[in-house]
Formats: structure tokens, C-alpha cells, sequence
């Protein structure tokens, strides 16, 4: 007789490869965390959203940690309708993003937090180039916590980007190095950035390889194989431990690859993933799909870490990278980055997860989906729920307009 | 499978209705049988399977079965089971081959499909977590009209003037209602007042689809005729209705189970 979470197991490993590099992004993952605590201890540590530019502070000696990375955190623990219970005791609304809710709910009471909530920061950092909600959040922390909000503004761009804007946004960087040289008593050097950057560089080119190898049929990597991996290349952009995990998975990968290893047994339909996975259920629902041989050889959201700090005017480069982010551009740059991803990874179709809480990132899917089924040719499907709420999840509907869509395929 | 066969049993279990249809190899429909589904879906099927039994005379153990519908994997003597979206896309194409779109509005939810000229569909769109736009939105609406549902329909065609529903919520829109009726509006306007407001909502789900001509409504929402007549106005366009346009997707289910 066996249990039905050894039955689970069992499913899961026969339908999954588990990646070796795992226990390494466990132990450098474990490690950023005890830093972010001895650095709050010290005065060093911002809290940053994830498209900020953070060579910055690295640049500085600031450490840095990611709230919206803690909201995974709770969502994957499931107890995102509880903590996310706090902030609406507040007064917050549930139509606020979920990241948001569960971050100022664990603020309140960190003692019913998982991790007892992320460290206290001494500032926080908040860059628009991924939705507009980051800075009202931060203004609500800053009000908890007392710690002062810096703003990186970075206004949408519609194709090529004016070079008042370019100004605009250099501006930002510049009072960026004021305000982290004032509130941390360090200073800035060009120098230095430039080697934080080269070290973030070659992270972004050995994680992109490993994205790119998943043309490869059948594909060595899954998406929630992607969305554990994509972690230090959020968190720990510009440092040698993000180095020294992408390149133990590339190589991992290109063993896989060479050997005609899947991240599932039985590869039978490539699909594209769109947005924010739901981090309460993520094992069990991309699990589920690879048991009927659904294999996700890329998504939108793990794509987006791309940009590479380089040439000789490296503020003039964070200005470019952090503004042409493409949540930060208009429609047709996100279903353009879809249609070139199902061209390029050969891929059958496409699911678009539309995240209650992340409006920015969900903001026009119905029309992108008719606008990317059009140019491709291949059929895709919404889907609505939430990255960390499970309370909008709703598993039946969910799950008949999933088997429509790969009934599609039969 | 045992043994290939030519005939097989197609299960709809609904939210509110459960629905057998029993074919053969040619189409042809030996029986079929309509059932509430109440609060066991496989007390229901089970019902259904007895009832396909006797009207067509035939031992049905051993027959290919494909379940569709929100109760499909409740029962565990199916073989398959299939989203009512494929059910519906290849029971309508059995019936009307020329049918392109089809939308299909059941007890909880409404569905609009664009049927390939396979019969599968190519595309498709439902209503998300909001039940305006289904059957037991009209159900609700008959309550508190105080008339049964198969009487909703013919009292709104008798509105001249109907009132105007604003809320897209059938909690908010009962709401709405009991003040209409407590201004002193007339039954029918209040009844072809939620009939266009529902068959708006449908509409938008339509066009978000694509519409293409003709377009085919099934479920049993279709067989209300205000519905229908709303529907038409505000898609412009005639509509296509089986028969028996609650039985498509047990009919596209049933044809599956022979082809398996």
C-alpha cells in the first residue's frame, strides 16, 4: 500500500527529470538569504523589484533582496490566502497585486511569515519598467518600516526610445548613485561597475544558452525547471555565485542535450507558457502536463532577464537595458517576443496564464492571443488564476480549457 | 477495449442535466435520454445508461463510452473522457457540416467554438468565474419572476418595451430586478430585459471569437426562444438550432466512442 503522496512521487519521477544543479541553487540560494539577514544587520540591505537595475547597488556594496521573489516564496509554501489575508485586514484590497498584498502582509506580521519574513530593509528600490503598482507598494512598506523609497522611472517606449527619454532615464541613474551614496554612506565607481556588470553579463549569456539549448527536441529544461533556475539571475545579477550556477546547469543542460535526455520522458507537444506561473501549485500543474507529454520549451516570463550591460558609456547601457524591458513596451513587443519564441522553438501552441494580480503583464492577452494564433498559425488558450493567491485558481475550468487545447493537438 | 464495435455511448454530465445518446457507425441515433443530474453525477449516468438500454434494447456492457462535461471524470465506467468543447464542435458538424461557429450555452457556463471543417474545433472561448452569462442566470431570473423557466422565454417576447438590466452579475442583477418589480415594470419587460442582457454578454464572447455565418447555438439555453431572438438581434445573424440542441455534446461524445 502506498501513500498518495508516494504515488505523487512516483508519477512525478517517472514523467520528470529532476536536475542535478537543484541542490547547488538550494545551497547559493540558502546562502543569499543568511547574506541579506547579516547585511540588514548591518545597514546595507534594499529591497529592489525585479527589474531594477541592481548593478547599481552591487556596484555600491548594497545588498539587495526581492519581495516579489519572497511572494514566490509564499505562494510555493501555500499560504498566500493568509498572508495575503493580513494586508487585506489592513484595508487592502484583493484586487492588489498578490505580490504586493502577501509582501506589506508579511511586513505586519513576520512572525506568521514563512522565513519570518524577508530582512528588514534600509531602503527600497523600486523601478516602473514593470508595473506601476511597485512604487504605491514601496510607499506602503516605507510607511511599516521607515525605510525611504527611491523611484527609477522609466516611461513606456513605443519603439525606439527618444533621446530626451534616454536623458530622462540617465538622470534617474545619477540621482539613483546620490541617493544610495547618501543612505548607505558608500560611493559609486565606474570601474567597479563595469566588472559587477561583465560578472552579470556572463551570468545573462550562460542562462540564455541554457534557454536556447531548449530548441532542441526533445527540450532539456521545463518550465518549472526554469522558473526554480531563474532565481539567482533575478537575485544575484553581478555576482560570482550566479556565475557558478549557470554554468554547472548549461552544463547539465548540454549533457541532457547530448544524450537526447528530455525534462520529461515522453515529449509529445511543445508549448509556450505566458506570464507568471502559480507558485502554489507549480510542481503539480506542470507535472500534470508532462504526464500527458506537454513539455514547455520556453515562456515569456524567465526570458526576460536578457540584457547585458556593455560598451563604453555603461550608464548610457543600464538606461537602454532597464527601459526596453518589455513589459515596459507596448503590445506588439510582447506578441512579437511570442511569435519569434514559438518560431524558434518549434512549439505546437501556447497557454497565457492571465494573473489576476499582475495587470501590467496580463493586460491584453484575449487580443495578443488572436494576434499571435493569426501570424503563427497555432492554437493557444487563457487561462485565468493567480501567481500566489490560490483563492482565484480555479482547478475545473482551469482544467477543461487545457484539455480542449491539447485535444487540439490529437 | 475488448472488441471493436460500431456502436458507441456518448455521457453529457452537466451541471444541471445529464445526457446519454447511444450511435451507430452511420450517425444513426438508436437512443438517447435526458436526466437531472441533482447531486450524484454517477447515480446520474448510471440512470442514463439503464435508460439508453431499454429504449434501444441492446446490452450495452462492453460498448465504447466517452464522458464530456464538468462531471466527466466522475464516472468510472467511462473509457474516455472529452471536453464538451470537442464533444459539441463534433456533435453540431454531424448534424450541420456547414456550421463554423457555434455557441453553446449550458447550465453554468457558455462557450462559443470555431469548428474546423474536420468538425474540431479550431479555436474557442468560455465565460470565466461569472455565471451572467448561462442558464442559471435565467434561472434565477424565473424565480424571482415567479414563473417556470420554460415560461421565461414566451413572456419576454411579449415585452414592448423591455427594461434595462445594467448588472453583469446574476447576484446584483436579482437585485436589480426585485427593484424593477417593485417600480411597478411589467413581468415581460423585466423577463426581455435579462434575456438581452444575457444575450449581450454571449454576444461579446461571440465576436471576441470571430463571428462567422451561420452560427449554431445548442445547449439547453437554446431552447429558449427569447434567447434566441435577442441573440439574433444583437449578433445580427440567423441562427442554426438541432432538434435537440441539448443532446449535441452526448451526440459528439457517442460519435468519438465509435470512431475510437
Amino acid at each position: 500500500m502506498t501513500t498518495l503522496g508516494q504515488e505523487e512521487r512516483h508519477t512525478e519521477e517517472k514523467v520528470y527529470r529532476q536536475l542535478r544543479a537543484n541542490s547547488l541553487l538550494q545551497e547559493i540560494m540558502l546562502r543569499y538569504m543568511m547574506e541579506g539577514q547579516a547585511a540588514s544587520e548591518q545597514g546595507k540591505l534594499a529591497w529592489v523589484t525585479s527589474g531594477f537595475p541592481v548593478e547599481i547597488p552591487v556596484t555600491m556594496g548594497v545588498n539587495v533582496s526581492y519581495p516579489e521573489q519572497y511572494g514566490a516564496i509564499i505562494g510555493s509554501q501555500k499560504v498566500g490566502p493568509e498572508i495575503c489575508g493580513f494586508a487585506e485586514e489592513l484595508g487592502y484590497s484583493q484586487e492588489l497585486c498578490s505580490y504586493a498584498r502577501s509582501s506589506i502582509g508579511s511586513v505586519r506580521y513576520p512572525e506568521k511569515s514563512p522565513l519570518d519574513g524577508l530582512p528588514k530593509p534600509q531602503a527600497l528600490l523600486a523601478c516602473n519598467n514593470i508595473c506601476g503598482t511597485v512604487l504605491r507598494w514601496y510607499d506602503a512598506v516605507s510607511q511599516m518600516t521607515g525605510a525611504p523609497v527611491f523611484l527609477f522611472d522609466t516611461p513606456p517606449t513605443e519603439g525606439d526610445q527618444p533621446s530626451h527619454h534616454r536623458e530622462y532615464v540617465r538622470q534617474s541613474v545619477l540621482r539613483l548613485i546620490d541617493f544610495l551614496s547618501r543612505t548607505f554612506h558608500t560611493s559609486f565607481s565606474e570601474e567597479r561597475l563595469r566588472k559587477v556588470g561583465e560578472l552579470s553579463g556572463e551570468a545573462i549569456d550562460l542562462w540564455t544558452r541554457s534557454l536556447k539549448a531548449c530548441r532542441n527536441r526533445p527540450s532539456p529544461l521545463n518550465c518549472a525547471d526554469r522558473f526554480l533556475a531563474m532565481a539567482p539571475i533575478v537575485a544575484l545579477r553581478g555576482t560570482e555565485p550566479a556565475i557558478e550556477f549557470y554554468q554547472a546547469l548549461l552544463e547539465e543542460v548540454q549533457e541532457r542535450v547530448s544524450q537526447g535526455l528530455g525534462a520529461i520522458r515522453d515529449e509529445r507537444i511543445r508549448l509556450l507558457w505566458d506570464d507568471i506561473p502559480p507558485w502554489f501549485t507549480i510542481f503539480r500543474f506542470f507535472n500534470g502536463l508532462a504526464a500527458r507529454g506537454v513539455v514547455f520549451p520556453a515562456d515569456t516570463y524567465t526570458h526576460a532577464w536578457s540584457g547585458s550591460l556593455a560598451g563604453a558609456d555603461l550608464l548610457d547601457s543600464v538606461v537602454s537595458v532597464y527601459s526596453n524591458v518589455y513589459l515596459n513596451k507596448g503590445l506588439e513587443a510582447k506578441v512579437d517576443k511570442m511569435c519569434e519564441l514559438i518560431k524558434e522553438y518549434s512549439l505546437d501552441g501556447f497557454i497565457m496564464f492571465s494573473v489576476r494580480s499582475c495587470k501590467r503583464y496580463s493586460l491584453g492577452q484575449l487580443v495578443s492571443k488572436e494576434l499571435v494564433m493569426e501570424r503563427t498559425g497555432v492554437p493557444g488558450v487563457v487561462i485565468e488564476g493567480d501567481m500566489v493567491d490560490s483563492r482565484l485558481f480555479n482547478d475545473a475550468q482551469i482544467q477543461t480549457r487545457l484539455d480542449a487545447l491539447l485535444e487540439m493537438f490529437l | 477495449m475488448a472488441r471493436r464495435t460500431t456502436i458507441g455511448i456518448g455521457l453529457d454530465i452537466g451541471s444541471t442535466t445529464t445526457k446519454g445518446i447511444l450511435v451507430d457507425s452511420s450517425g444513426t441515433v438508436l437512443a438517447a435520454s435526458l436526466v437531472t443530474t441533482g447531486a450524484s453525477a454517477p447515480i446520474a449516468a448510471r440512470h442514463v445508461m439503464d435508460e439508453l438500454s431499454q429504449t434501444s434494447g441492446k446490452e450495452l456492457t462492453g460498448l465504447p463510452i466517452i464522458t464530456t462535461g464538468y462531471g466527466r471524470t466522475s464516472v468510472e465506467f467511462a473509457h474516455e473522457t472529452v471536453t464538451e468543447i470537442t464533444c459539441h464542435s463534433m456533435g453540431v458538424h454531424s448534424l450541420n457540416p456547414d456550421i463554423r461557429l457555434l455557441i453553446d450555452v449550458g447550465g453554468q457556463d457558455s462557450k462559443v467554438i470555431r469548428i474546423g471543417p474536420n468538425g474540431r474545433p479550431t479555436d474557442f472561448e468560455l465565460n470565466d468565474k461569472c455565471s451572467a452569462g448561462t442558464g442559471r442566470f435565467l434561472e434565477v431570473m424565473a424565480r424571482v419572476l415567479e414563473v417556470s423557466i420554460d415560461d421565461l422565454g414566451p413572456l419576454a417576447l411579449r415585452s414592448t418595451s423591455p427594461s434595462t438590466i445594467s448588472s453583469t452579475c446574476t447576484v446584483f442583477a436579482e437585485s436589480e430586478v426585485v427593484g424593477r418589480i417593485g417600480t411597478g415594470a411589467a413581468p415581460a419587460d423585466i423577463a426581455a430585459g435579462a434575456h438581452l442582457a444575457m444575450a449581450g454578454k454571449v454576444a461579446t464572447l461571440a465576436k471576441r471569437v470571430g463571428l462567422v455565418t451561420p452560427v449554431g447555438v445548442t445547449g439547453g439555453v437554446a431552447l429558449n426562444p427569447a434567447f434566441r431572438h435577442y441573440l439574433s438581434k444583437q449578433l445580427n445573424s440567423s441562427l442554426w438550432m438541432p432538434d435537440k440542441p441539448q443532446l449535441t455534446g452526448a451526440l459528439g461524445a457517442a460519435i468519438l466512442a465509435v470512431k475510437r
